[in-house]
């Protein structure tokens, strides 16, 4: 059983005192969004993007020309921009924000359940999303509609400017729009762009378990179709989204057999009608179970999600406290083998690792600078592990099954760096004690670690060999 | 300028029935084959790399970017001149090219173009796995694999217990106390883990007096090559460059797509020396998601383009050549108006190599990696049986 305050969330800390009611203690941290934990500066998405405006901006439209001639003179003057634009601040700053709510906050299971919906919806590496403003899509879309249907995640994550720049709906034009029309007249060809559609039916919301065909894609593509930022001289591809009616095709579209009429509307409609489709809370219901039971969910396992959902119209709390309770009651039966950003957040918590740079040090930093390697370690450490939240390889985000963390190199680094992590424990928390008292509070075979802990004189061995354990590498 | 379409790699399928190319020739040798595919990521510029002699819509078009001192390869065709060590394995009949190719992408996005090449799929990302991963499965190569990098590529991907080396910054643990985390493994019957402690204890080439090792790719290579060259060792092995998009300063001899090439160079020539004799048993073929416009932007560099260049290396290879389908420069021979065409796909050469290092019958390759995709079976016109 306590197996389950690791599974649904990173363990207890030392000043955490165990739950009386462990079920009650999860579900309770999930009917409300609190205030982020860190106390530091956090910035408007709207802010970040016109950072990278002007990253992308001064690259393209002047250095680039600028320094046609001069490689080593481009390469200065670009690395000189990154810095004015906080290129390589942000993203750490970000990553602070998100293990704060792990660490830190009082709703430690939010959190874990705040990063599976930011890798569902997930933005990969492309151009620099990562740098700017992939942290603040996940703080204001995804963890903001945390206590809201899932309806309502699914439209803003789907026009949020993030998404539609990372899934090239920019780029998605009817062919028989006034826009394909005009650039006909100048020989030019413009068409339909489905990636975003794809994306928005298999991986965001009914999954091809549904049935859909090419033709429902590229029918999801006409209606998608002229949704994109406003383009400006200055602000190049970074402005609002907005619905261009000039980019959208014409006429009635008809996805999984249902009609749409043309227009701004008809993106809304479609999908209020996929996230009601039976297989998308089914499929949520798996990936949910996937994330925080096991590999191979089962029907039992997800038909109480599935009810929840069903009862309460996707609304998110009610479908979070239905997964929760599933992974209680079989958090002595599955063990999920941790990702490694979730295995160093459960490290960090029980044993008082300090990761996160004080809000003091980060709000240190002024635009030009170069973040200092204090400010930046966050983002090198995850990068170490091989898994940084923001640069997933593919729309389809990290991968939950335990196979893809299993590589010689990738379970190297967690020797590593638990070794690491040990010099940055309080000095308080570097006795025998501490870890025995750890141990007794986070799991359920102690006196068998303990066992195994014991063979070891020095500390810091007993702290890589717990951190290494298959009772800590799954959870 | 005109070349003759020489070299001729498009049979058509009659002729090559005849020829009885597609029966499968499959000389069954107890020798261990090496395959090492270096992805060029940013979309490599094979005009560049591999420049045409004399072709005036080239030089029209290219101005600041033609480069001096090229390597005459043959009488169409140059190498970039910083390409010393591949120019080497050429001249011993190690090295060859394929010019004109391309996966079978035209739409100039990164991001899809490196997912497709890596899948060898038309539709960017539906395809889970790649095509050397699906490859090794056939041929029944598990464990087999070695991704010179941390994340595991989707390259490798579709078979389990591939090996992968990206040198931490930190010291690994001693041997011992690897050793005992596997028996803990072993005792508490987690059978993957202690197989990756195994292999994490017994690689020795972690071993480096406790330093920290380089990253550079001519580092990594080197390494392989001495794990390639182990008869127990892997047999396939991916590389990754960056840095080949270059729209800005990309410049002649000393430009920023130089910089990429010569690190492509370095693996060659580690790769070679480390391998010793055992480089006429390897194969090494580069990938990327496309070629470079012809003509030069505002910036002296160049955007997303379609056609570019495969460079080969290794003893398996026939002889030293360029295989071109040549398409021509001239504006209407060009993708849209504005790229090398493809004349050869890409992953025609990729189940041909895969066909002679793993000893599969192609057609099986074709059909089970590459979904019966219509591909020519090269391997008897590029490698040795």
């Amino acid at each position: 059983m306590k197996n389950f305050y690791r599974k649904v969330a990173f363990g207890l800390g030392p000043e955490d005192k165990t739950p009386s009611d462990p079920l009650k203690w999860a579900t309770n941290q999930l009917n409300d969004i609190p205030e982020f934990s860190w106390k530091g500066k956090i910035l408007p998405e709207k802010e970040l993007r016109k950072y990278y405006r002007d990253y992308v901006y001064g690259d393209r439209k002047v250095l680039r020309k600028k320094f046609k001639n001069d490689k080593d003179g481009y390469k200065r003057e670009k690395n000189k921009l990154r810095h004015t634009t906080g290129q390589k601040f942000w993203w750490n700053l970000e990553l602070c924000i998100r293990h704060s709510e792990a660490i830190k906050s009082e709703t430690p299971v939010l959190a874990k359940l705040w990063y599976f919906w930011g890798n569902h919806f997930a933005i990969s590496e492309k151009d620099f999303l990562a740098q700017y403003t992939t942290g603040a899509y996940q703080r204001e879309i995804i963890r903001a509609n945390m206590n809201q249907n899932f309806e309502k995640m699914v439209q803003e994550a789907t026009v949020g400017w993030s998404m539609i720049h990372h899934l090239d709906n920019d780029q998605n034009i009817g062919p028989k729009s006034q826009e394909a029309q005009w650039a006909r007249e100048k020989g030019k060809k413009k068409g339909v762009n489905e990636n975003h559609a794809r994306e928005l039916l298999e991986l965001h919301t009914v999954s091809p378990d549904c049935g859909y065909t090419q033709e429902d894609i590229i029918q999801m593509a006409y209606i998608m179709s002229g949704w994109r930022p406003k383009w400006g001289k200055k602000r190049l591809e970074t402005g609002d989204v907005h619905f261009n009616p000039d980019a959208h095709e014409p006429g009635t579209k008809i996805v999984l057999g249902k009609k749409y009429k043309r227009g701004r509307k008809s993106l809304s409609a479609v999908i209020t009608d996929l996230v009601n489709h039976p297989s998308c809370r089914k499929f949520i219901a798996m990936k949910l179970c996937r994330y925080l039971i096991t590999d191979n969910p089962t029907k039992q396992m997800m038909e109480p999600i599935i009810k929840a959902w069903e009862k309460s119209d996707g609304f998110l709390p009610e479908v979070h406290k239905a997964a929760i309770e599933v992974a209680f009651n079989y958090s002595d039966k599955n063990y999920k083998f941790q990702n490694p950003e979730n295995w160093l957040l459960q490290m960090s918590k029980m044993s008082d690792v300090n990761l996160i740079p004080t809000p003091k040090l980060m709000d240190l930093y002024s635009l030009g600078q170069k973040p200092t390697n204090g400010q930046r370690s966050l983002e090198h450490l995850l990068r170490e592990l091989g898994h940084h939240p923001y640069l997933a390889k593919q729309p389809n985000g990290w991968s939950d099954i335990s196979d893809d963390w299993m590589s010689p190199e990738l379970l190297i680094r967690r020797l590593v760096y638990a070794k690491e992590a040990f010099y940055k424990k309080s000095s308080k928390s570097q006795t025998p004690e501490f870890y025995e008292e750890m141990v007794q509070k986070n799991y359920d075979n102690p006196n068998e670690i303990l066992q195994i802990l014991n063979q070891h004189k020095e500390l810091v061995h007993k702290h890589v060999i717990l951190f290494n354990l298959p009772e800590t590498l799954k959870s | 300028m005109k070349i003759s379409r020489r070299n001729f790699l498009k049979g058509s399928a009659t002729t090559l029935f005849l020829a009885g190319f597609n029966f499968p020739v499959l000389a069954n040798t107890d020798k261990k084959k090496n395959l090492v595919v270096i992805m060029l990521r940013g979309g490599m510029d094979g005009l560049c790399a591999v420049p045409i002699i004399g072709d005036k819509n080239f030089e029209k078009k290219r101005k600041d970017l033609i480069l001096d001192q090229i390597i005459k390869l043959n009488s169409d065709f140059a190498l970039h001149p910083k390409l010393k060590n591949f120019h080497n394995l050429w001249q011993n009949n190690l090295g060859a090219i394929v010019h004109a190719t391309n996966i079978p992408y035209t739409k100039r996005s990164h991001f899809d173009g490196q997912n497709l090449m890596e899948t060898g799929g038309h539709i960017p990302y539906s395809i889970k796995t790649g095509w050397l991963g699906r490859g090794m499965k056939l041929a029944d190569l598990k464990g087999d694999g070695l991704a010179l990098a941390l994340p595991m590529p989707l390259l490798l991907r579709g078979i389990p217990s591939n090996d992968n080396f990206y040198p931490s910054k930190k010291r690994l643990p001693r041997t011992e106390f690897l050793q005992l985390l596997k028996s803990i493994y072993a005792d508490k019957s987690e059978h993957e883990l202690a197989n990756m402690m195994e292999i994490i204890a017994n690689r020795s080439m972690m071993n480096n007096g406790g330093t920290s090792m380089s990253r550079k790719n001519s580092s990594l290579a080197h390494k392989a090559g001495l794990e390639l060259k182990k008869v127990n060792g892997p047999r396939v092995a991916v590389f990754e460059v960056d840095g080949f998009d270059t729209h800005a300063a990309q410049g002649g001899v000393n430009g920023s797509h130089s910089d990429s090439l010569i690190e492509m160079d370095s693996i060659f020539k580690s790769l070679e020396k480390a391998l010793g004799s055992e480089i006429e048993n390897t194969l090494v073929l580069t990938l990327t998601e496309f070629g470079r416009t012809i003509k030069q932007n505002g910036g002296r560099g160049t955007e997303h383009g379609y056609g570019s260049a495969i460079f080969m290396a290794g003893g398996l290879l026939k002889q030293s050549q360029v295989y071109s389908d040549w398409p021509g420069l001239k504006r209407k021979e060009l993708f849209e108006g504005r790229d090398l065409n493809s004349t050869i796909d890409a992953r025609s050469v990729y189940a041909s190599a895969m066909s002679t290092v793993f000893d599969i019958d192609f057609k099986r390759i074709q059909k089970e990696v590459f979904w019966g995709d219509e591909l020519q079976n090269l391997s008897d016109k590029l490698f040795k049986a």
